[in-house]
């Protein structure tokens, strides 16, 4: 069963006279449950492709399913039963917390609103800056808010847009725990974007990199991260490091630099051949003092594609 | 449609008009300096005359009222979503637009009906002037038509922020004084040159202070010309609500309701 089904989707804007095309004929489908990440670079089309599928945006071609149904077919089921939370747009700012609560509680029908929105500011840490104006919150208190709207109607489909942009590591840190527990405890299925990419792989069950429109590529972090067929070994040791350096000259590695007794280098995995390197240098009794292999990141595989381009 | 969204958006307005203290002036403070300003010009007008140009004054700037309040209600209601970047929420959440036009419709109408209150008393207690005592059938169906007018005037200008964003959010606020001078508000029809009495007999409010002016001066009041006033408002209202629905469809074309500017 898949709550999220999209198909052949195409949206195009006109600037100036030239067509610019910002979601290319893209298609995935994102199974109850589950947390999908939408990843690329600034203009990959992640927010058009979310605009779309909340019904903010009208597309070109293609079709869009949430929870069985095409959003414009069968819009009032689709959005009591969704909702969203992006940084990048505030509640309204004249109104206090509680205020915009109380009235996005009853745009959604939630009964029983007054203890919902007691609950979702206790979990937020929110209770004491409740009866304050938007407009006098810090850029992460007004994240919190939205989450909170985001979460007011208990939704099946929930879409998070950078919702984390602005949070201190101890917030954001709890936000994803919530944003986990949540999902966990309803079986909801998230659309999550974001530009740290240490959070994706925290929370994201699969993901997709989007670039120029397209969807590049769609896996699990762990096998995205097999993409980038290298490993960055760094090395101390106590004395030689010239003899090391040279020896490495010789085993087509790639020095990426050198301080003092130490040398960071890039090898491939292909061939076992990170292994071999390694144990070369034991073999040839160099002194270690320090050995770090750091395998790809999701950052790796977010430039490589960003620089693609 | 459903009540229960119409009553959030309501609650909505309610607190931004509690919390803003220029959406209370809108109400209270304008209203009320208009018909001093007025007041005064009427009663050093009436030592110069033997006309009721107090009733005529008084009686048409708590009218104009409706027009005034109906038609900027809409619009700076619907800017305000613009304003605090909140139309993202807003329109991803299940409300339609016909939702969010009947509550500020509803909203706006009431607002206007405190205005009307607070200067009829005002009226009553500074000038001893009672609207109601003019022909309170006449100043309901005024009340009426005016209404769906300043609502066909807001719809125009929320369709054209829909469609333009906030950056013509100037016509909020001109598009009422555009209209004013052809309005016959505060003078006759036949005052006006040729040229703008061609306009001013098309504007469906002339025709509400023609009759306003005939009821105070004992002359008949033109039947016809109300009517034809009721009709092309009724309209207006459903070709700018039309309109509206257009706008609103092109800027989900566009992008503008995503970005929200």
């Amino acid at each position: 069963m898949h709550d999220i089904e999209v198909s052949n989707l195409v949206k195009t804007f006109k600037e100036k006279g030239k067509e610019i095309i910002a979601v290319d004929n893209i298609s995935f489908k994102v199974k109850k449950g589950e947390i999908f990440g939408l990843l690329g670079p600034n203009g990959a089309g992640k927010s058009t492709t979310i605009n779309i599928l909340t019904g903010l945006l009208e597309k070109d071609s293609g079709t869009a399913k949430i929870l069985g149904y095409e959003p414009e077919k069968n819009w009032e089921y689709v959005k009591n039963n969704s909702n969203v939370a992006t940084a990048y747009s505030w509640l309204s700012d004249v109104l206090t917390i509680r205020q915009n609560l109380r009235v996005y509680a009853k745009l959604y029908g939630v009964k029983n609103y007054e203890q919902k929105i007691n609950e979702l500011l206790e979990l937020f840490e929110l209770k004491n800056i409740a009866d304050r104006k938007i407009i006098r919150l810090s850029s992460g208190e007004n994240t919190r808010a939205v989450l909170c709207k985001g979460l007011i109607n208990n939704p099946k489909v929930l879409f998070l847009d950078e919702c984390t942009v602005g949070l201190d590591p101890d917030i954001a840190d709890k936000t994803r725990g919530i944003i986990k527990d949540y999902q966990q405890e309803k079986d909801c299925t998230i659309i999550f974007t974001s530009h740290y990419m240490f959070e994706v792989e925290e929370l994201c069950d699969r993901i997709a990199f989007m670039s120029n429109g397209k969807i590049i590529s769609i896996d699990t972090s762990f096998n995205l991260k097999k993409l980038i067929k290298k490993h960055t070994v760094e090395i101390a040791v106590k004395k030689d490091i010239r003899l090391l350096k040279e020896f490495l000259k010789t085993e087509d590695v790639e020095i990426i630099f050198e301080k003092d007794n130490s040398i960071v280098f890039e090898v491939t995995t292909e061939k076992d051949k990170m292994y071999k390197v390694i144990s070369k240098i034991f073999h040839k009794g160099f002194m270690l003092s320090n050995l770090h292999v750091k395998g790809p990141t999701l950052d790796d595989i977010f430039i490589k594609i960003a620089r693609q381009k | 449609m459903k009540f229960h969204r119409i009553n959030a958006l309501l609650l909505k307005y309610y607190y931004i008009t509690i919390n803003r203290v220029d959406r209370l002036f809108d109400i209270i403070y304008w209203p009320i300096l208009d018909l001093f300003i007025w007041g005064f010009t009427a009663l050093f007008i009436q030592k110069l005359s033997d006309v009721n140009v107090l009733s005529m004054l008084l009686g048409a700037v708590i009218l104009w009222v409706f027009v005034w309040r109906a038609s900027q209600d809409i619009a700076v209601f619907v800017l305000e979503d613009f304003w605090s970047r909140n139309l993202y929420h807003l329109f991803t959440s299940p409300v339609k637009l016909s939702e969010h036009l009947i509550s500020i419709i509803i909203i706006g109408f009431l607002r206007a009906l405190a205005t009307f209150v607070l200067m009829w008393l005002v009226g009553i207690v500074f000038y001893s002037f009672n609207i109601l005592t003019i022909s309170p059938s006449l100043i309901a169906f005024s009340v009426l038509l005016l209404t769906i007018f300043g609502w066909a005037i807001g719809l125009f200008v929320a369709a054209f922020i829909f469609r333009f964003g906030q950056r013509i959010q100037v016509l909020a606020w001109s598009v009422t004084f555009l209209i004013s001078p052809f309005a016959c508000i505060f003078y006759p029809l036949s005052v006006l040159p040729d040229w703008a009495a061609k306009i001013a007999i098309v504007i469906p409010p002339t025709h509400v202070f023609e009759s306003l002016r005939a009821m105070i001066s004992g002359t008949p009041v033109n039947q016809a010309g109300l009517m034809y006033a009721l009709i092309s408002s009724i309209l207006l209202f459903i070709l700018m609500a039309f309109l509206l629905e257009q706008s609103f469809q092109k800027s989900r074309k566009t992008g503008l309701l995503a970005k929200g500017d």
